[in-house]
């Protein structure tokens, strides 16, 4: 319940304002600072009058006011991230989340407009506790890794922020190294995937790794060796259930038709990737195309249920990543199923 | 506990401040306290007897055996130095290697052995998990001149303690330190930083008590291993920028760890060491957690603590000339506004709460 006060109290409990600093240098004259600081509203109200009568015109809403106000408070959000200067705290591996969720915006729009992303069996990640999620890895560039974050974070009731492995090459560019770990994003190092399903994590892993993004189209929608079924022993340790995702459409953003494998080298990347666009068009060709995306969570695998000493048994680890390798494709088929076109 | 009491307590280093506090703290536990180091005493302590003494040279073994030590506590060994690489070659191998002829063999009563290492043992790379444990040493990798040294007096001590199983040995792993002379307080305080481009690593912290309690706690208390020493959480790169009222320049190239360190000294005239600028690329933090289960006490300053007690030091010293009271608080308040004002704050905390 909210407290009446009476202008007694608040007489009583208020402090006189701070003496503000006068601003150093030049001062516009009054008006014009005033036009400047109420410069935002008149644009917005101007917009809203000419999105009226282009309705009017055309019958269709030609500007979407939802949207543009949703970029107003992608502007507002980060001028409040700017505004907290050092005063706010990372988690232990350089986690941000407040600073994250300003950019979950922009994925958000990605996520919604550009690729149209369908998720079904959301309800199967838990609202609380640990859990790992496994994916297939495609396309070029690892947008899919972003759209699972941003499906879990928008469409589950209880938002969460999944926690992606990265190989550590790109923990060593520059810019990529900052951004990664700041969205919370970590090594693909099995002590730090322990950590964080310790701290009760939601922890999205790729056991392809790169020879899943790195794989020609002509093999899309075929999954490559899981690793070495790490991902497995690790759950087990941790005692986290195994969550299968299968992403579809992540094949089309780039279609990969070949790679520079000396370019790559001397580059010291994994890949270098040639598509009918890249690297023709120079950075044009980095605009991922817009498929159709669907993104499935299938039930969880209760790997927890084996005894600790489990994640020793070989035999049994690669029974259970063969299972979620499977379970994974398997879903991969239903959705491309499902799916009308590749772009519709 | 199971082991006698200490009674003749050698401190090596001891006119360096970690090594200063930590006499001072020694010196009401113990009966007798001796101290050595090719300086003078920094402050005069009545417990301790001072000797002069060089543990690059082997007198330092008889040093021990002479004054009948049986509780050595190494902290001449220079991590964060200005010395050339072959002088911190000899203080941090040579110097160990010394010290241990005093503490081993029959004739020896040395029962206890503490030493300093840091957290400069693991570097710092791209590759590595988040967290380092005390066994994650050994990565192949080009390590740095500081890092190799380190293992290798960390190696000497091992094949001690495995033959002289009589003795307890602890090593203590430090955190890196931001009091006023070190060089990664040095390069934090610049009014600009200049940043490698594109990277914003964590940085843990220790604080200067912490570091000197540490150390006494495993002197008094007995607790033989390897031990990682470090603030709670950790501080990104630029948040300790601007909690120093600094501006961040990406301007360091990120390949080539030279160039970076050489525009470094050039422009900012701070000489970082080779491990320090892998450390500000890529970060280094530790799992203290085996300090906490074994010693059963933890570092009171989290990182963000050293960092915000070091712009605190700074915003006071900037006042030089001692002026009245009054003058001082008024200097201290706007001082702080203007920190606030750049950090983007509001107006500015009044000193004491409104009523």
């Amino acid at each position: 319940m909210i407290q009446e006060i009476t202008p007694k109290q608040r007489k009583k409990n208020s402090r006189p304002a701070d003496i503000v600093r006068p601003q150093e240098g030049l001062r516009l004259p009054k008006p014009i600072r005033r036009l400047q600081r109420q410069a935002p509203l008149y644009a917005l109200q101007g917009l809203t009058e000419l999105s009226a009568s282009l309705k009017q015109a055309t019958g269709r809403d030609v500007i979407d006011l939802n949207r543009v106000m949703d970029f107003v408070q992608f502007l507002n959000k980060q001028r409040d991230l700017a505004r907290r200067g050092p005063n706010y705290a990372v988690d232990d591996f350089g986690f941000d989340p407040q600073w994250t969720e300003s950019f979950l915006d922009v994925f958000m729009v990605l996520y919604r407009d550009y690729w149209r992303v369908e998720t079904t069996g959301v309800e199967n990640v838990p609202a609380n506790g640990r859990a790992l999620l496994v994916s297939n890895h495609a396309g070029v560039l690892p947008w899919d890794g972003t759209m699972i974050k941003t499906a879990v974070f928008a469409e589950h009731p209880h938002p969460r922020h999944v926690r992606a492995l990265v190989a550590s090459m790109f923990l060593g560019m520059p810019v990529l190294s900052w951004f990664l770990r700041r969205t919370g994003q970590t090594v693909g190092h099995p002590d730090d995937t322990r950590r964080l399903l310790e701290r009760d994590e939601l922890v999205l892993v790729f056991p392809e790794g790169v020879r899943g993004t790195g794989k020609n189209f002509k093999d899309r929608y075929r999954l490559r060796r899981f690793g070495r079924g790490g991902f497995v022993a690790t759950a087990i340790r941790s005692r986290a259930p195994i969550i299968p995702v299968s992403v579809v459409g992540s094949e089309e953003i780039y279609p990969m038709v070949g790679d520079l494998a000396p370019v790559a080298r001397f580059l010291g990347l994994p890949y270098f990737p040639v598509t009918p666009f890249w690297p023709w068009l120079g950075p044009l060709g980095m605009i991922p195309l817009p498929s159709k995306w669907r993104i499935q969570f299938h039930a969880p695998i209760h790997v927890e249920d084996n005894p600790p000493e489990a994640a020793e048994d070989q035999n049994l680890v690669m029974a259970l990543a063969d299972e979620v390798r499977d379970t994974i494709q398997q879903g991969i088929y239903d959705n491309l199923k499902l799916r009308r076109g590749v772009f519709l | 506990m199971s082991f006698p009491p200490l009674s003749r307590v050698l401190v090596t280093g001891v006119s360096n401040p970690l090594g200063a506090e930590v006499a001072r703290r020694l010196a009401p536990h113990v009966p007798y306290l001796f101290g050595c180091d090719v300086n003078d005493p920094i402050d005069a302590l009545e417990g301790m007897d001072f000797v002069h003494a060089d543990i690059r040279h082997a007198a330092i073994g008889k040093l021990v055996r002479q004054l009948r030590i049986d509780t050595v506590v190494h902290l001449a060994v220079m991590v964060d130095s200005p010395h050339d690489q072959r002088s911190i070659h000899e203080t941090n191998v040579i110097g160990m290697m010394n010290v241990l002829v005093g503490c081993s063999g029959s004739s020896s009563r040395v029962k206890k052995l503490v030493v300093k290492s840091s957290q400069a043992i693991y570097g710092a790379g791209p590759t590595d998990p988040s967290f380092f444990a005390e066994d994650m040493t050994n990565f192949d990798r080009p390590s740095t001149s500081v890092t190799r040294d380190l293992l290798e007096m960390e190696q000497l001590i091992t094949e001690f303690a495995l033959r002289e199983e009589s003795s307890r040995v602890s090593v203590l792993r430090l955190g890196f330190r931001v009091s006023e002379d070190t060089t990664l307080a040095r390069y934090l305080s610049l009014p600009i930083v200049p940043t490698f481009a594109g990277f914003d690593p964590r940085l843990q912290l220790l604080h200067e008590d912490d570091a000197a309690e540490v150390i006494v706690r495993a002197v008094l208390g007995g607790h033989p291993g390897v031990f990682n020493v470090g603030g709670n959480g950790v501080v990104l790169l630029s948040q300790a920028i601007a909690i120093m009222g600094g501006k961040a320049a990406p301007v360091l190239p990120p390949y080539g760890r030279w160039m970076a360190r050489v525009a470094l000294k050039a422009l900012a005239r701070v000489e970082v060491q080779s491990y320090l600028a892998d450390v500000l690329a890529y970060g280094s933090v530790m799992d203290c957690s085996k300090l906490e289960a074994a010693f059963g006490w933890k570092p009171a300053h989290s990182s963000r603590a050293v960092m915000d007690s070091l712009a605190r030091g700074k915003e006071v010293e900037v006042i030089d000339s001692p002026s009245p009271p009054q003058e001082y608080e008024l200097q201290v308040y706007l001082q702080r506004r203007r920190r606030n004002a750049r950090n983007g704050h509001r107006g500015a905390p009044a000193l004491e709460p409104h009523r």
